[in-house]
Parts: C-alpha cells; sequence; structure tokens
C-alpha cells in the first residue's frame, strides 16, 4: 500500500501538515503562499489612503472594510506559513508595504525588490476613483485566482483559499457599487475610463505567461491546475461583464 | 517559534498489540495551551543517539473528555513509536507543542447534520475525537464511521466505539472493514476501493444524506475515498483530510562530518542540488549568499522574504561549512541537522556541497 508522496499529488492527492510534505514542495508551497500574503499586505497597504480620500461615510466604510479583511486574508494565509517556521511576528516589518515605484515606471511582470508581491502593487494608487477602478479589476483578477487556489493541494491551505474567496468576492462588489456612482457623470466617466486604461494591461500582466515552466513544476505537485492563459481568458472576460454596462468596456 | 512543554505521563493503556494509548496532563500553567479542538495533533521530541526526532500523533480524546490523549501506533523501523510502544511508563514525562492541525469543522449544537468519517489503521485516532466530540456537541447529529484494519486484533479503539454505539444509540454507526477476515457481509471484507465505496454508497450510506465526510489514512486511501465522495456529489470543501504518510522517515540523517572549518582561501567551489540536478560553480565567501550565486547561476532555487524569516529558501548542507547572518525561521535541532537559509547564509570552507530536496 506503500505510495510515494509524488505518485500521490500527481494522482489529485492533498497534503495536510508540515510533517508530511517533502522539501522541494514545501519551497514551492512557502513561494506562493508568501506571493499572496505579500501581494495581499501591498496592496491594503496601498489602499489604506482610499479611506480619507472616499466621499461619503458609506464608501469610507467600503474602503476600511477591504482595508480591513485583505489584511486578515493576509494574516490567516501567514498563519500557515508559521507552521513551517516562518516567523510571523517578524514577517510584516521587514518591509513598508506602502512603498511603490514611479506611476509610469516600466515594470514586466516579474519580481521586484525584495518582496514577493505582484508587480501590479509596485504601482501607485492616484486618487480615490483610481483606487476604485483598481479595486474591481484586480478584485477579479483574485476571485479567479482563488477559485484556482482553492483546489491547491496543501489541504489547510486550500481551506483558507475557500474562506476567503467569498469576502475577495464582496470586495468587487463593493468596488462595483462605487464605479456606478463614479460614471454617474461624464467628468467621472472620463477618469475611471482613464484609469481603467491604466490598471488594465498592468492587472493582466499579473496572469504570468503563457506556456510558463513553473506552472509545470507547480501542476506536478498538485499547486496549479488551470494554465495562466485560461485563468487570464476567465478574467476577461469577467471584466468585460462588469465592464459594458457602466460603459467602461 | 515553536515551544516545547512538558506533559506528564498519567497512564498508558495498551489497545493492541501494536498500539498503545497514551494519557497525558500539562502543567497548570500550560493547561490553556494544551486546550485542544477535535482532529488535532501533537508533536512530541526526544533524544535518540543524541539526536533530536520529532513525531506527531493524534490527539484521541473528545473535547469534552476532560483529559488530553493520544493514540501511538508502533511503524516498522520507527524509533519514536517503537520506543513508546516498549519504553514509555507511567509516571515519565514527554515534551509535546501545543496542540496543531485544522482537521474539523466548526460545531454548532443547533443543526443536525450527518457525518461520515473514513479511517484505515492508527488514522482512526483523530476521528475518534471528532466523532466523541461531535455527538457531545451536536445533539441532533449522527455520524457514520467507515473503518479499514487487517483483521478483528488490529481494530484501534474497538472498545471504544461500541461504547459509543450504545451511548449515542441510532445516532452513531461503524462498518468495519477487515482485509485477512470473512465477514457475514461480502462488502465489508477485503479492502476500501472505488467498487466498495460505490457498494456501500448504493446500500448502507445515502452519499446525498451527508454534510462533510473526513478522511484519514494512507495515501491510497485518500485517494480512492475523496474520489468517490467528490463523484457522490460532496464538494472540495464538504472533505477533510489528514495524512497519515506511509514512507516517514523512521530517524533522521546523521549530519555529514564537516572538515576543519573556516578555510584560508577567498572563494568557494559551491555544488548545489535543485530538483535532483546538481550545478557546480565558484562564488566568493563575503559579499553574495549563497541563493544569490545560486539564482545569479540562472538556477530557480526557491525564495521569497529574503531576510531569514520565511524559511522558504531552506536547504540542506550536505559538506562544508557555512555560516547564517540572520536565522528567525529555522530551529536549533533543523541547524544541528545541517539545515540553513540559504538567504543568509555565507560559506566559510572552501568547498560547500548544498541541497535543496533533502
Amino acid at each position: 500500500m506503500e505510495m510515494k508522496i509524488e505518485d500521490y499529488l500527481a494522482q489529485g492527492g492533498q497534503l495536510t501538515s508540515p510533517g508530511n510534505v517533502p522539501p522541494r514542495y514545501r519551497g514551492e508551497l512557502m513561494r506562493l503562499m508568501a506571493s499572496f500574503v505579500d501581494s495581499e499586505l501591498a496592496g491594503a497597504a496601498g489602499f489604506a489612503d482610499t479611506i480619507n480620500d472616499a466621499p461619503g461615510i458609506r464608501n469610507r466604510i467600503a474602503a476600511a472594510k477591504i482595508t480591513q479583511e485583505k489584511l486578515d486574508h493576509a494574516g490567516r494565509v501567514l498563519e500557515v506559513m508559521g507552521e513551517f517556521g516562518a516567523d510571523t511576528a517578524r514577517y510584516d516589518t521587514r518591509h513598508d508595504w506602502a512603498a511603490r515605484m514611479a506611476r509610469d515606471a516600466d515594470l514586466d511582470a516579474a519580481r521586484h525588490g525584495d518582496d514577493m508581491r505582484l508587480s501590479v502593487f509596485h504601482y501607485p494608487i492616484a486618487g480615490y476613483v483610481d483606487a476604485v477602478v483598481l479595486n474591481v479589476l484586480m478584485g477579479l483578477a483574485t476571485v479567479v485566482q482563488l477559485h484556482e487556489m482553492g483546489r491547491v493541494s496543501y489541504a489547510p491551505l486550500a481551506d483558507a483559499f475557500r474562506e476567503i474567496a467569498p469576502r475577495e468576492a464582496a470586495h468587487v462588489d463593493l468596488g462595483l457599487k462605487g464605479l456606478r456612482q463614479i460614471v454617474g457623470d461624464d467628468a467621472g466617466r472620463q477618469k475611471a475610463a482613464q484609469s481603467v486604461a491604466y490598471w488594465l494591461p498592468k492587472v493582466e500582466a499579473s496572469f504570468g505567461q503563457a506556456g510558463s515552466a513553473r506552472f509545470e513544476k507547480q501542476a506536478r505537485l498538485g499547486l496549479r491546475h488551470t494554465e495562466n492563459e485560461t485563468l487570464r481568458e476567465d478574467w476577461a472576460g469577467r471584466v468585460a461583464d462588469a465592464m459594458s454596462p457602466l460603459g467602461l468596456g | 517559534m515553536a515551544r516545547f512543554l512538558p506533559l506528564r505521563v498519567t497512564e498508558l493503556r495498551r489497545d493492541t498489540r501494536d498500539a498503545v494509548v497514551v494519557t497525558l496532563q500539562p502543567r497548570p500553567e500550560d493547561a490553556g495551551a494544551f486546550d485542544f479542538t477535535q482532529g488535532q495533533y501533537l508533536t512530541f521530541r526526544r533524544e535518540f543517539d543524541g539526536e533530536e526526532l520529532r513525531r506527531s500523533y493524534s490527539i484521541c480524546a473528545g473535547r469534552d473528555d476532560g483529559v488530553l490523549r493520544v493514540g501511538i501506533k508502533r511503524v516498522d523501523g520507527g524509533a519514536f513509536s517503537t520506543w513508546a510502544n516498549e519504553e514509555l511508563q507511567a509516571g515519565m514525562e514527554l515534551e509535546a507543542m501545543a496542540p496543531m492541525g485544522r482537521f474539523h469543522t466548526d460545531l454548532d449544537g443547533a443543526v443536525a447534520k450527518h457525518y461520515l468519517g473514513v479511517a484505515a489503521g492508527s488514522g482512526i485516532t483523530p476521528v475518534l475525537s471528532i466523532i466523541k466530540t461531535t455527538l457531545a456537541r451536536e445533539p441532533k447529529s449522527r455520524f457514520t464511521l467507515i473503518y479499514a484494519n487487517r483483521s478483528v486484533n488490529s481494530i484501534m479503539f474497538r472498545e471504544e466505539l461500541e461504547d459509543l454505539k450504545n451511548l449515542y444509540l441510532g445516532r452513531f454507526s461503524v462498518i468495519h472493514i477487515l482485509k485477512s477476515e470473512g465477514q457475514e457481509i461480502d462488502l465489508f471484507t477485503g479492502r476500501i476501493d472505488a467498487e466498495k465505496m460505490a457498494a456501500l454508497f448504493e446500500n448502507w450510506i445515502d452519499p446525498e444524506s451527508l454534510d462533510a465526510a473526513f478522511i484519514c489514512g494512507p495515501e491510497g486511501l485518500m485517494l480512492t475515498v475523496a474520489d468517490s465522495l467528490r463523484e457522490a456529489g460532496l464538494e472540495d470543501g464538504q472533505i477533510k483530510f489528514e495524512l497519515f504518510a506511509s514512507s516517514q522517515p523512521g530517524r533522521a540523517k546523521k549530519k555529514a562530518v564537516s572538515r576543519d572549518s573556516a578555510q584560508a582561501g577567498e572563494a568557494t567551489e559551491a555544488v548545489v542540488t535543485l530538483d535532483g540536478a546538481t550545478r557546480s560553480f565558484r562564488m566568493p565567501k563575503q559579499g553574495e549568499t549563497l541563493l544569490d550565486a545560486a539564482l545569479a547561476q540562472d538556477m530557480d532555487a526557491p525564495f521569497a522574504c529574503k531576510a531569514g524569516v520565511c524559511s522558504t529558501c531552506r536547504a540542506k548542507v550536505l559538506e562544508g561549512e557555512a555560516e547564517m547572518a540572520v536565522n528567525h525561521a529555522l530551529e536549533d535541532y533543523e541547524v544541528a541537522q545541517g539545515y540553513v537559509l540559504t538567504c543568509q547564509c555565507y560559506p566559510l570552507t572552501d568547498r560547500i556541497v548544498v541541497s535543496y530536496d533533502e
């Protein structure tokens, strides 16, 4: 009845504790978790200014809720990293998560600097409308990615992602509500259209390259299931569905 | 960082020929730390031949039993489990970390749910904790257990399961599957495979009535049962796993004996293994970490924080010596076995052999 862990994973098996993961699986899994945690921490730090920028108490509460929950999501996944030995108390103090590069910086999709945030989180947000647009576009990407990550072969992480997914989806709904208010007049719509043009390619790049070698490696370990290209198409469809009714298609 | 606390063995009961049930008592000041959730496990540590070994064993007590208790089945060649079965006695002290693991679902006294447990061999241990806690805390819920064993004599917690059936009449049922002993019903003989699961769903358990399933055992069982449950209509979120890996090493390998430390040269010959492939290159002893040197060679070495905090870049030094500038993630016993955080690691010797695969 003995079976190699690699074969077990290739057949869709799940691992359940730090004690039964092989070393290279551990490395890839930690990397994947760090990328999520760093992106949530950087995302929350960038979005925090929106709490002050948002017009009206309701919109500010929405911005505060989104910021708070993204930090909470980072904390939940960091807790899983902690079970592998990561120092959870030190983890978030090692970077200035609010730091951003220039608005017109030309970053490719690769990681920059010493953290694992997606490159889209290196770009600064320019005011409330810009924040709402990024929240919707990136939120839809997160929904697609979390659907994929809910199938990850490390069961405690899959559980965490499944708990996080509906709350990230709710952030998109809050964003769409804000966006509907914004496109209510021509000036708002124009501003939003500019932000869509700015963020769309940057969020798109966060899906990674087609035919990536890393995908192959992660797929063998059950850490990924759907190709980058397919996820990107799923996202593009959702963006079109959300943006067309607002005249931003 | 993980902290080990002392636990006194207050009772040791032989359950089967190959398994003991150990009752443990924390110091009064540690009682809070050992307040567990059903389905969790304890990680113990003990030195064997001067080397620290850590092993995890599931808690078999329910949350309302008022005791902390684990089941330890002896595995062939397993240093810790053999010691626990042959030498451990009441009155002795063990060291363990606070309970860990997420093999559970939230309970709610108001709901009426139907749970399924599928366990093989010692995989029953956490499932027993879940069964006891669920039946006590959800008075309207019921639990069905499918429990696979070699023979009647190897069934762990056999009497305890019978007692639970009587205590929770009509709410708890057990289907024993025995590999090498014929039973009145053919379906209950042999091993759990896709066919048997399908037959069980057809004749004994209505899969549509199931709210959640808990599977605990070796790899093959997990795959088979999870597939069957998905086919029967359960969502991934309704299926909870705890893997009892069959290939757990019995004993940590000895650290490679290092040559004289701190040699004179400025550069090091680094030999790095990653994903089964080995590369050699020269790197300076100072100014560049082993991780950065490997990345500069286009090796796809794992890393995340580069600050000695997250442990993603962990690797093992097989030959030679290195020092770490910062280490917030590896514990002393890992360092003693030769593990390093490569993002913080500078070679001290003229040659260093490192593997990310161990």
